[in-house]
């Protein structure tokens, strides 16, 4: 039996600010299974985008456990959580966070770059999944030649490039239109069934949502 | 895209800051050139100053070197001897120059005053002392007859003495075998200088006939041995030893104080000069690469959550400090030589140093080791600045960097 991609059982995650300790998961217990599209919504301060950045592997748990694949990575290095990041997720930012000295093409291929994938192979995954993203024309582009909808489509190419097992995405379409963001949401679906990749995404955007196989409801550090 | 090309990309993102950057390694890298290098060519002007004083080996009588005489000639030798037929078929020898050295009065009749002689081959020791034995009047004795044995004159002693060239004066010395007095009468062929304003005073140039009828002796104090290769010398030195143990051989570095002294001073100050160089690029570049840091620290954080190690990231910025450190060294190594091929044209003359009387050329050496020294330094100083100032932004919590603005 297939394990799930993510299962996480009673996770906790206190932040210190000054003397006060905040809980910001106070057992957190979740399962997104492969291929899933998955949303995590609630309102400012519930604990969406730490439990994000627990997913992601850019924050560490307190407590509780974290499997990834059947893999128990709760009590990983920094390295090894490195290594994870590189080779198995991606991620999509709310402000697209592509790296304005590189073209389309560069931001898009770094990823593979640090997996050190030859060249010839790189360039090609690299047009395919341009291809993909309907921005085939633009890859000597820089970024901030490209509009808000362009850009974030760059960051789902970069994001897929590598076909991962997870991508994170953080509010993706809170910048964008609602054409536009139709259209991204639309994409991330449709080339995350194609690649057999699963999606877990802080919103709080209902556009969103609609297209999600999963919505959890994050309430003060706890999902509803 | 190569992890080059990113780098490259990243130097050209701020563009006058990188080229402020650049260009203060490039300043940086020229003056320590160009300083170390006019260092360098004040050292070479001194080593031949005192290899063509002194000659590069200095063969004498064993106790030549080690005690004063207590009469004149006490330790002179002969000037035909074994080592003098060794050395001049020797093909690594160029010259072989008999001196004497010696002391008395010099007299016009009216005036006497101390001269410090030398008796040597008049034509070939101003042949070998070239620039550094200055005719300023009359010209250098070339076995012409004349009447009196003809000598040269110090300009300063000339000067206190009232004479010119054709005047005719007195040396008075104490002969080798009896410590008594004798005089020569000579007439003056040329005024010399050395550059050195108290050795000219004193200065006075014989051949070796006219200074072994004054000191009433056959022997020479030492032979001087030029060579065509100052590299051959140490080698030269140890052959001398094997060959001959019953004379001392002096090499020129053992005589040249002068030489150690300026050595001595000119590296401690230039030393100094190139460490405050090199703090000051040292400091720019550290200031260049900590704005670019902390106004990268969001980019820092997407690509540590893209996968980038801690040691990747710090290792872009190294190539970004590489970049720039290898930019400046182009462009300062460019200048230095554009400096060392001009000077010679603009015939610029640095003023006498204490106890001279002549200036020197002010030119620049080029040093291959020192080039590559230079280089290596600026470009690792480069690289090791962007090392010290990205290490702490690349172990920065993710969540933190992404979270910078």
């Amino acid at each position: 039996m297939e394990h799930p991609v993510i299962e996480l059982n009673q996770v906790v995650k206190h932040y210190r600010i000054g003397d006060n300790q905040i809980s910001a998961l106070r057992g957190v217990d979740l399962q997104l299974q492969a291929r899933d599209f998955a949303a995590i919504r609630g309102p400012s301060g519930s604990g969406k985008s730490t439990l994000l950045n627990i997913c992601g592997l850019i924050d560490r748990i307190d407590g509780g456990s974290y499997r990834l694949a059947g893999e128990d990575i709760s009590e990983l290095d920094e390295a090894a959580c490195t290594e994870i990041r590189r080779k198995r997720m991606g991620f999509i930012f709310q402000n697209y966070n592509l790296v304005p000295v590189m073209s389309v093409f560069d931001n898009v291929e770094y990823p593979l770059l640090l997996n050190n994938v030859p060249k010839a192979e790189r360039r090609a995954l690299v047009s395919d999944i341009l291809d993909k993203v309907g921005l085939t024309g633009f890859a000597e582009r820089k970024p901030d030649q490209l509009s808000g909808g362009q850009r974030q489509r760059v960051a789902i190419a970069r994001a897929l490039v590598k076909a991962p097992l997870l991508v994170i995405a953080d509010e993706p379409t809170a910048n964008l239109d609602t054409d536009t963001a139709e259209h991204i949401v639309e994409l991330m679906k449709s080339l995350g069934h194609r690649l057999g990749t699963s999606f877990l995404i802080a919103t709080h955007d209902d556009r969103m949502t609609r297209h999600c196989d999963k919505v959890f409801s994050m309430q003060d550090g706890v999902i509803a | 895209m190569n992890h080059i090309q990113l780098a490259w990309k990243n130097v050209l993102r701020n563009r006058r800051r990188s080229f402020v950057t650049i260009f203060i390694a490039a300043v940086g890298c020229a003056s320590i050139l160009i300083a170390g290098g006019f260092a360098l060519w004040t050292y070479d002007i001194l080593i031949e100053g005192a290899s063509r004083e002194f000659g590069h080996i200095t063969v004498a009588d064993k106790s030549f070197f080690a005690k004063e005489e207590e009469t004149p000639m006490q330790f002179g030798m002969q000037q035909d001897n074994r080592v003098a037929e060794y050395l001049e078929k020797n093909p690594e020898v160029a010259t072989l120059l008999p001196r004497i050295n010696y002391s008395g009065l010099i007299s016009n009749g009216d005036k006497s005053l101390i001269f410090l002689g030398t008796g040597a081959e008049l034509a070939r020791e101003a042949a070998v002392r070239k620039y550094f034995l200055v005719v300023r009047e009359g010209a250098i004795p070339r076995g012409e007859p004349s009447q009196l044995p003809q000598i040269l004159l110090g300009v300063a002693l000339a000067r206190n003495l009232g004479a010119k060239v054709g005047s005719q004066l007195t040396l008075i010395g104490t002969t080798a075998a009896t410590g008594g007095i004798n005089a020569v009468d000579v007439e003056v062929a040329a005024l010399v200088s050395t550059g050195w304003s108290e050795v000219d005073k004193r200065l006075v140039f014989s051949d070796i006939q006219t200074a072994q009828n004054l000191l009433m002796t056959d022997k020479i104090s030492t032979l001087s041995v030029f060579m065509h290769h100052l590299d051959k010398v140490p080698a030269m030195l140890e052959t001398l030893a094997a060959y001959d143990g019953e004379h001392a051989y002096m090499p020129w570095w053992e005589q040249a104080q002068y030489y150690h002294s300026v050595r001595a001073l000119y590296n401690r100050i230039f030393g100094l000069l190139g460490m405050i160089i090199i703090a000051l690029v040292l400091f720019s570049v550290i200031n260049t690469l900590a704005m670019a840091v902390v106004e990268r620290t969001r980019e820092i954080g997407t690509l540590r959550a893209l996968g980038a190690h801690p040691r990747e990231i710090i290792a872009q910025f190294v190539r970004e400090g590489g970049i720039i450190g290898l930019a400046g060294v182009m462009i300062g190594n460019l200048v230095a030589a554009a400096v060392i091929w001009t000077l010679p044209y603009l015939r610029l003359q640095m003023p006498p140093p204490p106890g001279r009387s002549e200036g020197y050329p002010l030119l620049v050496a080029g040093s291959p080791t020192l080039t590559l020294v230079t280089n290596a330094l600026i470009v690792l100083l480069c690289m090791g600045a962007a090392w010290a100032v990205s290490r702490r932004a690349a172990s920065k919590p993710i969540v933190d960097a992404l979270g910078h603005v």
